[in-house]
């Protein structure tokens, strides 16, 4: 023993030695504490460049058969570790050095950089030695590299050779060898993470990666085979929660919207952590008219957003090579975002006021409200469509408040706006038709005129909601005091069309439905109308009957107008023209209108 | 002609010499071959080398003589144990066929004087080295030769090697070693199974084991080496080595172990030298073909610096001031051919004098104005001030490591509190979304009813049957039944209808419909859903009594809800489906419970399969049968997977489990599952085994911390006594006279009769437990009463 020990193996023994120490070392520290990645960068820095010294003595002596394989093991190591410092390009000149070396020993030429004929050349090259399977870990950082810099083409070109890898490391071959090795470890070089569950990682992260790329290209059937595979795949919960979301999100392409959700609900019963699939899962409820169960959904979207960021746990397995640095491509990423809570709490609380549940509602926006006003924004890993302006916020919870019969808080909402946006008001404001909007060189001061005109329509809201709560609460007089402000603010407003001016807007320009004009006249009309039942509820009938005709020029549609106006004239008498109102009034498809 | 103009400088006591080897041809009588020198010394003021002393010796009067200087160095003079200037000049025979060297030495009163000559019948083509004694070593034709004083003859080294590597060791005696690899077969290859590496001390001719300075795989790549120091410590060599190989490294050895590796930036080294730059530290000089040249510190073993196109480097004190520097001469772009006209005169720690313009040495007037002694001062405070200022840096960086990571550890616990909090509610939650679907509920019912005594209709007995194994028989009944309690093994068996649905065909890929449309046939297959199930109840008893009674006929009970079925036993066909379910009913088993959170199992059945000697049972094809080569002989094996994190595994032997560990995720866990049927006897002691090692280790290591614990309480309080006095000596005495007690004790403690007898108990308690009833026991019991006795 001592005779092996001595010379003159020594130099061999002395540097697996120092590799298997620094492997312990590498190991120990990550297994101890379960620290994040980001906590362990130094560490795992200093473990680079120890291997890296390591390898720099190794690569000083000619390459020698004895010697390459535990060369060969610390490349491996040395890989991995700038590997997941995300130092891509060391890492793969280490590989092609390392490969190079390898030629040199078995005496073959140097080959073509075309990447399959490469690695199929190297790995001939060393035939069924017991160099072979330290090429083919070799091979799988070469993976990892490519899969980490989205290189899937290179990746799907070495399809053959990869899976080829997968096979052989996969079944684990090899185990039995080494068991048979294990009682004396210290003479083989140990490696800082298991080929077998790096492959394991990469295979799973590939038909990940491979299966967005081709849903984001629009073949989902494709990506779908290759994704259900991949489910029953040995990998961590995390990744196998991304294969039924990606199955459920091809499938939601493939309009099978039932078959969808099941793998959302797979993917979350998976990994609870999965938030995606449960947003996923509302959109489809979505999609499918099931208001009940987009509700339900968002509530559950919402309080798990709320939840404390849970760290993944780290497992000592995969802790060097995280999934999340194998998975960096763009459509993966973008078909796993999910918007803030806050926007999932302003869909929630929209969605319970247009579907009748009011007093919900007013809870979310009011805890919405709290939100905003307690923190500087919360959480702003926004994707998706932002919040609209607080104005609107309050606007819109102003009027859930006053849909449910709490016309006091409604005013104060109102009050907030009015006093915000009053001192800022211009005294005049000119309403720019949209297609002159939209040019280029006027866009910066278009974006100053639309605030103005925002911000009259929002002080103009926020009366005409005033008006409505005085009118809950049965107290005409103030109704009509306020309705009136309103109006007497709309009316700063000028309309402008090409060269003329025309102060009226006419009735065809009121057609177009979400622009500036159109909500203007809406509330025109609204508050004309507001005006004219306060003043038919305290026997005013003649300005009654003006304001709401007026109402009901200014916009048709108004059905209450339309009503009341019936209302008023049978009250003053005048029965046919009364009853010919209405008949016009329901001529109208009625339309639901918040704002 | 430019051969003419060939210097070849040395530096020696702080001097350059120059040699030249020069034709004159002024006198027309003779044609003579003289070897000019000059020494010079440098002048700081003056910022130039000036001519201290000069000579020639003539070396050859004949014509047509052509005489070359092969190299030149210096050396120790053993006979006269002084460091002489030595030059080893080459005159080719007329016809070409012998050439004669001679060695020149410089003497102190600067006259050449020959010291030794040999002829060879070659021209010496590798290189050459001129080392102590004065020797001269060269190799030839894989052969290493020598000439010194002492031997006066050309010697040839007795063992033949290949890719010798020439040194000399700062030891008393032995100074010149050779260390090449010696061949043990006739094969050419040089891997250590059949070369050797072996040194060879000059002086002593003995031979040492080469590996001790240089490894194996050096041998052949070095170029030069350079031995820092070594000692001989009982008969074994000590030795720190540099040496610079042609894989452009320079690479640091202790005693043959590598150290520390530096990338070199040039390729083909050919000399190391140190430099002792005094309180700086050691530099080496590494010196390589076509005039390049690099610095390294020796601490830190980094480059410091490098220059290109110089013709030569010395080593020496050349200012006087005590420590080394190093003179670097480049190679003049002209052609003026003066052989001292650029320099750099440097120790690369605040010496640097140069000249970088053409001049002759014998009137040039310096064209740079020496560095000024308060510059040099400046510069060391500077440098100091900077060091300190670095070490201020490293303690502050040290400073904001350690609040780091206090930062992240408060952090940590934290989120940690924080995510307990709130870690149930989501679950709950989750579950509440899908809470209209009726398949779960259906699960739910169907894990309750497992409990319960079933209330449905009465099992169809399928079939009946019975084997004989050794002395055991096993009575078996298939039965086709919604809901089954069981105390007795129980195997599932596939639907006869589904098997055709069910089967997993690699090859098509086929989508499975979700739930909602799925009839519940499709489940009927897995052992899961127990709705209409085909299940094997056996039962196992002993043989003889049966046999005693002489009756043919026996009855099977079947206990099913609160009716009693008694079914006549026939004895029928033989069938290998019974047969297997016989062997399971007889086999002992070991049932485990895989579950692994955080990482899916994968295809673990198929993994199974893969190994060697795997097949499946046709019968019954859940079941595996592995024939391993092993110690084990066949084994069944059924894997079951529950989820695709969860599994059950029964098999029979445990070896098999130590390889799936290693092929399953580190973080998964393996339980025995409880309450299988027919556990073994060995399973029993196995378990019973492990519990009474667990806690008899515990008892025993708490018997002995205590004692310890005792004794550092006694030790408390103890002052060291005073070994001035005699008093102080007396009890310092007892003191130690104690703690040869004390460790003498710990090597065989003794412990209490009391605390021994309540570990006693504590262990027969343990047996208690497990022997119940156990009649085959009772003397095993025996035994421990008598120990409790004692």
């Amino acid at each position: 023993m001592s005779d092996k020990m001595y010379q003159p193996l020594s130099l061999l023994y002395r540097w697996i030695q120092e590799n298997n120490e620094l492997v312990n070392k590498c190991k120990q520290r990550g297994g101890g504490d379960a620290l994040s990645p980001d906590q362990n960068k130094p560490h795992l820095r200093w473990c680079s460049s120890e291997f890296h010294k390591l390898l720099k003595k190794i690569q000083g002596i000619p390459p020698l058969a004895d010697y390459l394989q535990l060369e060969l093991t610390v490349v491996y190591n040395v890989c991995l570790c700038s590997t997941a410092q995300s130092q891509f390009s060391e890492a793969e000149l280490l590989l092609t050095q390392a490969t190079e070396r390898v030629l040199q020993m078995t005496g073959d030429a140097p080959v073509a950089s075309d990447p399959p004929v490469f690695w199929r050349t190297v790995i001939n090259s060393v035939g069924d030695t017991a160099l072979n399977p330290c090429v083919l870990y070799l091979l799988c950082l070469q993976w990892a590299i490519w899969l980490s810099t989205c290189q899937l083409k290179i990746i799907q070109e070495c399809q053959d050779e990869l899976f080829s890898v997968f096979e052989t490391l996969s079944t684990g071959v090899w185990d039995e060898g080494r068991s048979e090795l294990r009682e004396k470890s210290s003479d083989i070089p140990l490696l800082v993470m298991d080929p077998r569950r790096l492959i394991e990682l990469l295979q799973i992260c590939t038909i990940i990666a491979q299966g967005a790329e081709s849903l984001s290209e629009g073949r989902s059937s494709e990506a779908l085979s290759g994704l259900q595979t991949a489910s029953s795949l040995p990998a961590p919960r995390t990744l196998i929660a991304y294969t039924h979301l990606l199955s459920g999100s091809c499938l939601a392409h493939m309009s099978c919207p039932q078959m969808a959700l099941q793998c959302y609900r797979k993917a979350l019963e998976t990994d609870s952590r999965c938030v995606c699939a449960l947003y996923q899962s509302m959109l489809i409820y979505r999609q499918l008219g099931n208001t009940q169960a987009e509700i339900q959904g968002l509530r559950l979207l919402h309080s798990t957003l709320m939840l404390p960021f849970a760290t993944e746990p780290a497992l000592a397995d995969t802790r060097l090579l995280s999934p999340s640095l194998l998975l960096r491509s763009q459509s993966l990423s973008s078909l796993l975002s999910v918007p803030s809570a806050l926007s999932v709490l302003h869909n929630l609380a929209l969605k319970c006021v247009h579907h009748g549940r009011v007093s919900d509602g007013v809870e979310y926006y009011l805890d919405l409200l709290a939100v905003l006003h307690s923190e500087d924004q919360h959480g702003v890993h926004a994707e998706g469509p932002p919040l609209p302006s607080l104005p609107e916020l309050y606007l819109q919870a102003g009027a859930a408040l006053l849909m449910a019969r709490r016309p006091a808080d409604c005013m104060a909402l109102c009050d907030e706006v009015i006093t915000t946006t009053l001192e800022l008001l211009p005294e005049k404001v000119v309403l720019a038709e949209p297609e002159e909007k939209c040019e280029a060189e006027t866009r910066a001061l278009c974006a100053e005129g639309d605030d103005r005109v925002a911000m009259l329509l929002w002080a103009g809201a926020a009366y005409l909601l005033q008006g409505h709560c005085h009118t809950q609460l049965k107290d005409w007089k103030q109704a009509v005091t306020h309705y009136t402000r309103c109006f007497n603010l709309l009316v700063k407003a000028r309309f402008k069309k090409g060269s003329f001016q025309p102060q009226i807007p006419s009735a065809d320009m009121v057609g177009k439905q979400g622009t500036d004009l159109c909500i203007l006249q809406k509330l025109k009309g609204l508050s004309l109308a507001g005006r004219g039942i306060s003043f038919t509820q305290t026997d005013q009938l003649r300005e009654a009957l003006r304001d709401l005709q007026l109402s009901m020029q200014a916009f048709p549609e108004c059905v209450s107008a339309g009503l009341w106006c019936g209302e008023v004239l049978w009250r003053l008498g005048r029965r046919w023209e009364a009853a010919a109102c209405w008949e016009k009034t329901w001529s109208f498809t009625p339309q639901f209108s918040v704002e | 002609k430019a051969s003419d103009w060939r210097f070849i400088r040395l530096s020696l006591c702080g001097k350059v010499i120059i040699f030249n080897c020069k034709r004159a041809s002024a006198t027309s009588d003779c044609e003579r071959t003289e070897l000019i020198f000059s020494s010079l010394a440098f002048q700081r003021e003056d910022n130039t080398f000036l001519k201290a002393a000069d000579g020639a010796a003539i070396i050859s009067r004949k014509r047509s003589a052509h005489v070359d200087i092969v190299k030149c160095k210096c050396a120790i003079n053993v006979q006269k144990r002084v460091t002489t200037a030595c030059i080893l000049v080459t005159k080719k025979s007329e016809k070409g066929e012998s050439f004669q060297y001679s060695l020149l030495t410089l003497s102190s009163s600067n006259h050449l004087e020959p010291c030794i000559e040999f002829k060879l019948p070659y021209q010496m083509r590798e290189t050459v080295h001129i080392l102590h004694g004065p020797t001269v070593l060269w190799s030839h034709t894989g052969n290493v030769f020598y000439a010194s004083l002492q031997a006066g003859e050309v010697r040839q080294m007795p063992i033949q090697v290949s890719h010798s590597v020439i040194g000399e060791l700062p030891l008393h005696k032995e100074h010149l070693f050779v260390l090449g690899l010696h061949n043990l077969s006739d094969q050419c290859s040089n891997t250590p199974s059949t070369s050797q590496i072996l040194g060879y001390f000059v002086e002593s001719g003995q031979v040492f084991d080469g590996t001790v300075i240089l490894p194996h795989p050096y041998i052949c790549i070095t170029r030069c080496i350079l031995v820092l120091s070594a000692e001989k410590v009982d008969d074994v060599l000590k030795s720190a080595v540099i040496a610079a190989t042609s894989n452009q490294q320079l690479v640091y050895f202790e005693n043959g172990i590598v150290k520390d590796v530096c990338q070199l930036p040039f390729e083909q080294p050919e000399n190391i030298q140190v430099v002792n730059t005094g309180r700086n530290g050691c530099l080496f000089v590494i010196s390589f073909h076509q005039g390049h040249v690099c610095a390294m510190w020796k601490e830190t073993f980094q480059i410091a610096s490098h220059w290109s196109s110089v013709s030569s480097v010395h080593v020496d004190d050349f200012l006087g001031c005590g420590t080394d520097q190093m003179l670097l001469f480049f190679k003049d772009q002209g052609i003026t051919g003066q052989p001292l006209d650029t320099f750099l005169l440097t120790d690369l720690c605040g010496i640097s004098y140069s000249v970088r313009h053409t001049f002759y040495f014998d009137s040039g007037a310096p064209k740079t104005p020496p560095p000024s002694p308060e510059s040099d001062l400046t510069l060391r405070a500077l440098e100091s001030r900077l060091q300190s200022g670095l070490t201020v840096l490293q303690e502050l960086q040290r400073e904001v490591r350690v609040k780091d990571r206090v930062l992240q550890q408060s952090v940590r616990a934290l989120t940690d509190v924080v995510s307990e909090i709130f870690a149930l509610p989501v679950q709950e939650g989750l579950i509440a979304l899908w809470d209209c679907d009726d398949e779960s509920k259906d699960e739910a019912l169907d894990d309750k009813t497992q409990d319960m005594p079933a209330v449905s209709s009465k099992p169809q007995v399928d079939k009946l049957w019975h084997r004989i194994t050794e002395e055991r028989m096993v009575v078996g009944v298939i039965l086709t039944t919604d809901i089954i309690q069981t105390q007795s093994q129980v195997f599932w068996l596939p639907a006869p209808c589904s098997s055709s649905s069910s089967s997993s065909s690699s090859s098509a890929y086929m989508f499975s419909e979700p739930a909602a449309k799925r009839s519940k046939q499709h489940y009927a297959g897995t052992p899961n859903d127990l709705n209409t199930c085909r299940v094997a109840v056996t039962a196992v008893t002993r043989l003889t009594p049966l046999l005693n009674s002489g009756c043919v006929k026996c009855r099977v009970m079947l206990h099913y809800m609160t009716v009693h079925y008694c079914l006549f036993l026939f004895f029928c066909t033989d069938e290998v489906k019974e047969d297997l379910l016989s062997l399971m009913a007889v086999l002992d088993r070991w049932v485990f419970h895989i579950d692994s959170p955080e990482h899916s199992l994968g295809n673990i059945d198929s993994w199974i399969q893969k190994r060697v000697g795997c097949k499946r049972v046709e019968v019954s094809p859940q079941y595996l049968l592995l024939n391993s080569s092993g110690p084990s002989a066949l084994m069944l094996l059924h894997w079951h997977q529950i989820t695709p994190f969860q599994g059950e595994l029964s098999l029979q032997t445990l070896q098999f489990l130590d390889s799936l560990l290693a092929y399953l995720p580190v973080s998964c866990s393996i339980q025995p599952v409880k309450g299988t049927k027919g556990q073994g006897a060995t399973q029993i002691f196995s378990l019973a085994l492990e519990k009474e090692m667990v806690s008899l280790i515990e008892c025993v290591s708490s018997l002995l911390c205590e004692e310890e614990e005792e004794e550092r309480k006694s030790l408390g309080h103890e002052e060291t006594p005073e070994p001035g006095s005699v008093k102080g000596l007396q009890r310092c005495r007892e003191v130690f006279q104690r703690d040869v007690e004390r460790s003498r004790m710990r090597l065989s403690p003794l412990v209490g009769v009391g605390r021994y007898r309540r570990l006693t108990q504590s262990i027969y308690s343990l047996k208690e437990h497990f022997l119940d009833g156990s009649d085959f026991l009772t003397k095993y019991r025996k035994l421990w009463q008598a120990i409790l006795v004692l």
